[in-house]
Formats: C-alpha cells, structure tokens, sequence
C-alpha cells in the first residue's frame, strides 16, 4: 500500500531533477589551539541555467520555477530582483586568524553581512532592487537585513570581486555591500535555512545541525552563496562553520571529538537526493590519536568518508593518547601572512584616534588592502593619517587612497588604501575621528550602549602593484578577505526625555527676546509726571 | 590715554598672542573645542578639505568640510595651511579687525584720532570671546574681520570695497546676509551719531539699485569663482544648505543644536524653517527704526546674529560685545549692566565645564550643556535689549525730577 506512493515519488524525483544536482559535504579539523573547526557545505547546482537579465524584469512571463532540489523561496527571491550573485554571512564572534589560519569560508565578519552583483540597466534602480532584496532576504532568514540601508550600503568593488562569473549582457554589473555587526545570529536563523535544503535537517549530514550544539559553539556562522558559472550554471553554496572546544566540555584534558560530543547526534541516514555526501576529517600531524571508522580514502591529511555507499549510522570520533598540551608560544611558522589589531583610542565622545596596527610575518614585503565601510558617525580627518614604521613615521607606506565621505544621515564612507609592508615590519596607522552628534531619533533603543562599527577587511594582494583607478575586475590579483572584529564607538547622547521641554524652553527664549525687541521698537516713549498727570513728549 | 602709549600696547597685546599662539600649545587644546569653532569654521574641517582637495576628492561630495569654496581656493593655493603660518594669520586678522573698530569710531566721530583709540582695540583684543576662538584658528574670527573691514569702508563712503567685502563675507557664511540692508543704508548715509537727535532717514536713495546691483554682481562673480573651483555647484548644499538645514548637530553655544536633536522628525522642516525666517524678521524693523543711525542698526543686526544664527561661535557674540564700545553715548542709558555682565560671567563659566561633563568625564548630560546655552542666550539677550532700549531712550534725555520715562 505504501510502496506504490512512495515508487511514484521516487520516479518523479530522478525525474525532475535531471539538471538539478544537490551534494553535501562536512569537514572538521582539529586547530592548533585544540579546538575543532567544522565546515558544512552544502551546493545545490542549477544545472545550464543563468542569472535573470535585469532588462527582462517587467515582462510579463518570466520561465517558470519548477525546481525540485533548488530552493523555491531563494529562487524567487533572486529572479525578482535579477541577482547575479549573491553572499549572505549571519556570523557570531571574533575568528581567531592568528590561532585558527584562514577560515574554509572567507566571509567571516561577525554580525550580518550581504553584498550583490546585480546588472544595472533594469528599468527600475539597482538601489530599488538592493533595497527589495535586502527586505526578502529579512523575511527569508528571520535577520534584520532590512536594515541594512543607504547608511550602511557602499560598493568596495576591489575585496569584494565576484566569486563566479558576470553575464556578458552589455549591461554593467554593480556591487552591493552592506554589514550590520551587531546582529545576533541564533536558531530563528538556523531554521529557515535548513528550510531550503533538500532534505531539511532530517537526513544526511544536515541532520548533524543541531541548533543547541551549533549556537553553543566558540564560533559560528552561517552563510548562503549564489554564484554563476558559465560551465556550471547557478549554484547555491549553503555553509555553516563552526568553532567548537572539546577541552571545554570534558575534564579528561583531551581535544576528543566525536559527532555525539559535537553535535549531540550522529548521521542515521543518508539524504537519498544527494549526488554526493561526504564527511572529511583532518588527519593531525601531530600525537597519537584513534580515528574510527576508518576512512574509505586519504587525501592531503584529509581522511575522507563517502557516505552514499554502504552507508550505515555513522558517528566519526577521534581519541588522543596523550592529555592535550596548551600552546605556550605563537605557532610557528605563523597561519597567517599578517595579523592586525584595529582600535579606538580616546575617552571623548566627540573625537577619538583610530589605530590599526599590522604585522607582516613573511620575509618578504607584502601589498595589504585595507577597507574600512564606515558608517556616517565616525567621520575620518584624513589629513592626520599617519603611518609608524617600528616608531617613525613613513607616510610612503601608503599608496592608492579613495575614499568616498560620508553624507550625515545618508551614507557611509568607503575608505580604502594599500599599505605596503616590508618583511617582518611592524606598522601602526592611526587617523584621528570624530563622532557625530546624532538626532534623538536615529540613536538605537539602548542608546548608551554604543555604536557597533562594522569589521574592517584587510586583503594581502599579490607582487604587482595597482592601479585603483584601473580598476579591471577579472584581472586583479587578489589574496583572501581578512575580517578584523568589529569595534563598539562610545557616541554623545542627547536627554531622550525631554524633547517636548527643549522646544518649550527654546522657544520661549526665542519668543521673549523676540517679543521684548520688538515692545521696544513699536511703542511709544511717553514722559509721565510722577503725580499721575500724564504729558506726552515724543 | 596718549596715543604712543596706546600703540605700544596695542604691539604689547599682538606680541603676547603670537606668543600664545606659536610657542604654547594652547592652540592644539583649543582647536577642538565646540564653543570656539564650529564645524562650519572648524580650522580641523579645512585642513581636511585641503588634504581630499590636493588627493583630487571633490571635498564637497560629504563628510566634514563645511567651509566655503574661497577658503579652500586660498588654502590650496596661495596660503599654506600651517598651523603656524595660520596662527601668524589670524593674529594679523584679529590686528586688522581691531584696527577697522578703531577706524569705524574714527569714522563715526569724523576725527583723525581719539583718546579713546586704545581702549576700543583692547575691546576687541583683549576680549576673551574673539581671543579664544582666534587661537582655536576658527575662521569666525576671519570672518569677524571681514565684517568689520567692510562696515568701516561702508563708514568712509567706499562703496565698491565694502560691497565687495560684504560679498565675500556672504560667501563665508550665509547669515551674513541680514547685515547688508542696513550697511547699504549707511553707505548711502553717515556713519554720524543721531540717536539723541531721530530724523528720517537723509540717504540719497538714488544710488540705492546701483549699489545692490554692484553687490549682486560681486555675489555672482564670487559664486561663478566658487562653482569653478569645484567643478559645480555641489559646494552650495554642503556650505549654504548647512546653515538652513543644519545636517551637523555638533553642540556650540547657539540654540539650533539641541533644539534640532530633539525635534520631532515631522516637525524638523517646519521648525528649521522659522529658525532661517526668523532671523530675517528684524532687519526691516530695526532698520526702519534706526533710520537715522545705520550703524547702531548695523551693531543691533550684529547682535540678533550672536544670539539666533545657526552655529554660532562665542566670536559671533563677541563682535557685537566689543563694537559696543562703538557708542558710549548709550552707557548712561543702560538699565542693567551688572546683571548682564553676571550673566555672560556665569554662561562663561557654565559652558567649558558643562561641556566638559558631558563630553569628556561622562557625569553630566546633554541638558547640563544644554541649559549653559540657555543662559549664554540669556545674557546676548540682556545685552541686545539693553542697548536698543538705551539706543531708543538716548532721544528723550536725561531725567528730570518728579517725571519718569516709560514705554506707552
């Protein structure tokens, strides 16, 4: 009785999903510092298909969305506003680079973050378009995308190059970024994004992502990626990374991991849609440990586990021999090519000094963009930017500045310079800032708790020096995104009890002056004798 | 007081505020402060309007720059944007301005010379209002300069330069524009005292269109400069359109600031409206009034722009403080002096220190600051009504027993 359904369903999945192709993949690796980093990728391919043409938007027919595998509400949502490519990152808390090296996934600013490269040449705006999206992406993810306004949207075209392919339509393709660092990333988010996967959260290995573990975890954050390829066609890149610390939770001193451990489940069944489902673990080159089961394959220290053959309930653990023994000293050699620290210094609610400091730890000097998308608040005095090369200042350091200032009320600045630093130098660029003085409607409802400034971006490019004016997208050498953490500004606040008594005492001081000059200028002097008889004289 | 005397220390005072201002850091202190310079005459803004100027960024596309197109010119150009050479400058600026007040007396006495020379340029000198914002390098004091360079050549009947400084100063800064009725009138009149004597008014009114057809044309000219320097017109929102739609709430001692932080967002267009008409409303009365003394007219506009303009400074108060040295027939007249002069005392005292509470040490708040400027708007107003009350009442005389003196 059941068989037959579940038969018809069946023949009409491999029916439909003829150019659709779903694959999952989670990877885990145990970092220096003894945590775990887990990756979970999930792509969705919309097989020989391409972005929506902007011009084509008020048509009356647009090609129908039969999807199967492919996210309908994420589809619509992209064929509404003819998105090219699209990157979500709902992220919470700092990734440690200096720890951690490079995420798997670069986007790691914390808070939410949303860029687009949508063809301009529709018949409505782009910024009309950007503006829809964000507010369909709000409803979608349960974020408070829409307000990601003009006040926070810039177009730093340079880090933010598309990760796919544009169209050649003959039309422009223009960027869209915008970041809001204080959103909170929690299960209201998680949920509508294992909406969209084929097998919801109930087989394979989303089945892993389990809201109370993920949201515990040191890091964690999740990310949606529509991209273009010309060979490929449109796909979506689901990922959600998290940072978990297994000497947090047990007291054997061990980094033992396991899926149970981690995640509080372990995989009972494979999602019967994926073409490929797999589960690579990082094989660590250091101390003894147990991995069980045994990998179906080795790669690259990467043991790797196909889970569409033989499948049976999987749990993939690692056990160590030996306690684990902290990190006393830096790794070396260092993860990463630089690290940074960015500050604000100053205890005026009015002005302050913005300090980033970098370090280069190669031999070899390096070319560093550095972006700040700074909201209108923080305004920069330019003229006092100077550069610190190990305590003197070297102002030569920096090359290529643009800079978009911001408009009060309206938009925020786009500051971008490269920074060349030589091997092994450490730099400290400071700029002084000021702090806007906010109207008492535009501070935020727990206003003293400050302003939260989004993550600067700082990307090591390769030996060729640029030209920013120049700039060519497909031919940029470019390095990966490097996200500092977001910064809390301590602006002034008005009394916000009191407007109705500040425009009375204003305007009754208006009002007096006002009146009083004006008694004296219209009336009449008059002499009058004291005993009361009255003698005009003027 | 002899004149060598008063000339050595008149040098005496110029050499102690170059000394201040070089040798001391006195400047780099006060260069931030909301009560000396706003941000449109904020001597940090310029800077930075040079530095995105010299890097090719149009600086009026946002941000902080604020100042006129002629500022940037000159700055980018011709003068160099030292903080010494500036601080050597506005010291020559405060010189110059003190020199126009002394001139402008000259003019209104018609003599060459006075015993009271030196003490109207100590008024302008040594008078902490213009002292300070003078070593902050605001460019208010610039402006107050140019204000009274261009009401001294209008004194001596030299039309063509004072329209022309009268335009620039209209540049610079917008508000400016209330003091042009009654500087035309007294181009056309004398600078002479009448208070004790009203008449109607005596100009030639004849060269009246001629004159405002030359100011337009300077006007035009300096705006066809401007719109040159950069590339069109984006200059006028961020320069004129910020005093009339006040995008910058920075605190100063005027009463925009809070009363526009703590608008209603409704209400924000109505209310900036009646601010920018409001101060239009005294030009015709005060200029009818004063028909017969343009420049005490003058002196009283100068006053209602201490109190009402938008980002004000403490020099704006501080020119109309010290030309009243320009009219000591009034002093008799003056009802309450000493409550004023308490006033201005406890605003003085009240301003820096309640900005310091709220800004720096975090123990007080927006209204603490607030309510200084209430009182420092509190003591401009007992000062401008004090002296066109006296001005007014000059044309009675002096009191005779058994009879009083009133307003009808």
């Amino acid at each position: 009785m059941i068989l037959l359904p579940t038969l018809c369903l069946l023949f009409l999945t491999v029916a439909a999903v003829e150019n659709e192709s779903f694959s999952e993949d989670v990877a885990l690796r145990t970092l220096p510092d003894g945590r775990v980093a887990t990756t979970f990728t999930f792509n969705t391919i919309l097989e020989k298909e391409a972005p929506r043409d902007p011009r084509t938007l008020f048509d009356d027919q647009d090609e129908s969305q039969h999807y199967t595998l492919f996210p309908l509400s994420l589809g619509q949502v992209l064929r509404e506003y003819a998105v090219t490519e699209l990157h979500l990152t709902l992220n919470a808390g700092k990734w440690d680079y200096d720890k951690w090296g490079y995420p798997s996934e670069p986007d790691v600013g914390s808070g939410a973050s949303l860029w687009t490269w949508m063809a301009d040449g529709a018949p409505n705006s782009i910024d009309a378009r950007w503006s829809g999206l964000r507010n369909a992406l709000a409803g979608l993810f349960c974020a408070s995308l829409g307000t990601l306004d003009e006040q926070r949207t810039t177009s730093p075209v340079i880090p933010f190059a598309p990760e796919g392919s544009l169209p050649d339509w003959g039309i422009p393709h223009r960027l869209r970024h915008a970041s809001l660092a204080s959103e909170h990333v929690c299960t209201e988010n998680l949920t509508p994004f294992l909406k969209l996967l084929p097998c919801k959260g109930l087989s394979g290995i989303a089945s892993l992502l389990n809201p109370h573990r993920l949201f515990d975890a040191d890091w964690h954050g999740m990310g949606i990626h529509v991209l273009w390829d010309p060979a490929v066609g449109v796909q979506v890149r689901m990922t959600f990374q998290t940072v978990t610390n297994p000497l947090r939770a047990g007291n054997i001193r061990k980094e033992d991991w396991s899926f149970r451990s981690l995640f509080d489940r372990r995989i009972e069944r494979v999602c019967p849609v994926a073409s490929s489902s797999q589960v690579s673990v990082g094989l660590p080159s250091r101390g003894m440990y147990n991995l069980k089961p045994e990998p179906h394959h080795i790669t690259d220290n990467m043991g790797h586990y196909d889970l569409t053959k033989d499948f049976e309930p999987m749990d993939v653990s690692i056990k160590w021999k030996n306690a684990f023994e902290y990190l006393l000293e830096p790794i070396t050699p260092h993860p990463m090519p630089i690290s940074f620290r960015r500050m604000l210094h100053g205890n005026s609610q009015d002005r302050g000094q913005l300090v980033v400091t970098l370090d280069n730890h190669l031999d070899n000097a390096i070319d560093i963009l550095y972006l700040e998308t700074m909201p209108w608040m923080v305004q920069f005095y330019l003229h006092t930017m100077t550069v610190e090369h190990n305590g003197s200042v070297d102002n030569t350091l920096l090359s290529n500045l643009s800079y978009i200032p911001p408009v009060p009320h309206a938009q925020p600045a786009t500051f971008q310079v490269i920074v060349t630093l030589p091997a092994q130098a450490h730099i400290k660029l400071s700029i002084d800032v000021t702090k806007a003085f906010l109207r008492y409607t535009e501070h935020p409802p727990d206003a003293q708790r400050g302003w939260d400034l989004p993550p600067a971006v700082f990307m090591p490019l390769d030996a060729s020096p640029l030209d920013a004016k120049n700039e060519t997208l497909t031919t940029y050498p470019r390095g990966k995104r490097i996200y500092s953490s977001p910064m809390l500004v301590d602006l002034a606040t008005p009394d916000f009890s009191m407007p109705y008594n500040v425009i009375i005492f204003s305007c009754s001081l208006v009002a007096f002056l006002f009146g009083t000059i004006f008694n004296l200028l219209t009336r009449k002097w008059v002499v009058l004798k004291l005993d009361g008889e009255k003698e005009k004289e003027e | 007081m002899q004149t060598p005397s008063s000339s050595a220390v008149a040098v005496g005072l110029v050499a102690s505020r170059l000394l201040l201002a070089t040798a001391t850091s006195a400047t780099d202190y006060l260069i931030h402060d909301h009560q000396l310079s706003s941000p449109l005459t904020s001597f940090r803004n310029l800077q930075e309007g040079i530095y995105l100027f010299n890097h090719g960024i149009n600086p009026y596309s946002g941000g902080v720059f604020r100042h006129s197109p002629l500022y940037l010119s000159l700055f980018a150009t011709v003068l160099p944007s030292s903080k010494t050479f500036a601080s050597i400058l506005w010291t020559f600026c405060d010189v110059v301005g003190a020199w126009a007040l002394v001139k402008i007396w000259h003019a209104r006495q018609n003599v060459s010379s006075t015993p009271r020379d030196g003490l109207i340029a100590a008024s302008y000198l040594l008078n902490p209002y213009l002292v300070l914002p003078s070593l902050a390098l605001s460019t208010s004091s610039l402006e107050n300069t140019l204000t009274l360079l261009s009401v001294m050549f209008a004194a001596q009947g030299r039309a063509s330069a004072a329209l022309l400084l009268m335009a620039v100063q209209f540049h610079l800064s917008l508000s400016t524009l209330i003091l042009i009725p009654p500087l035309l009138m007294l181009l056309i009149s004398t600078p002479a005292s009448s208070l004790a004597l009203p008449k109607p008014f005596t100009g030639s009114t004849n060269r009246l269109p001629a004159l405002i057809i030359e100011f337009t044309a300077y006007a035009l000219g300096l705006t066809a400069a401007s719109t040159l320097v950069c590339n069109g017109f984006s200059w006028v929102p961020q320069t004129w359109g910020a005093t009339l739609t006040l995008p910058d709430l920075t605190p100063n001692p005027g009463l925009w600031w809070y009363f526009f932080t703590e608008m209603f967002d409704h209400f924000r267009d109505f209310f900036l409206m009646v601010f920018s008409v409001h101060l239009l409303i005294y030009v015709a009365p005060v200029c009818v009034k004063f028909q017969y003394d343009p420049l005490f007219a003058t002196f009283v506009l100068a006053g209602v722009l201490g109190i009402f303009k938008a980002y004000p400074t403490l020099s704006d108060p501080g020119l109309f403080i010290s030309m009243i040295s320009l009219f000591p027939e009034i002093y008799p007249h003056l009802r309450h002096p000493l409550v004023t002069a308490l006033l201005h005392l406890h605003a003085a005292l009240l301003l820096p220190l309640f900005h310091q509470l709220w800004l720096m040490q975090g123990t007080g708040n927006a209204n603490f600051f607030y309510a200084s400027t209430l009182v420092f708007a509190c003591g401009n107003g007992a000062a401008l009504i004090d002296c066109v009350r006296a001005g007014l009442r000059l044309a009675i005389g002096k009191e005779v027993e058994g009879m009083v003196v009133i307003q009808e």
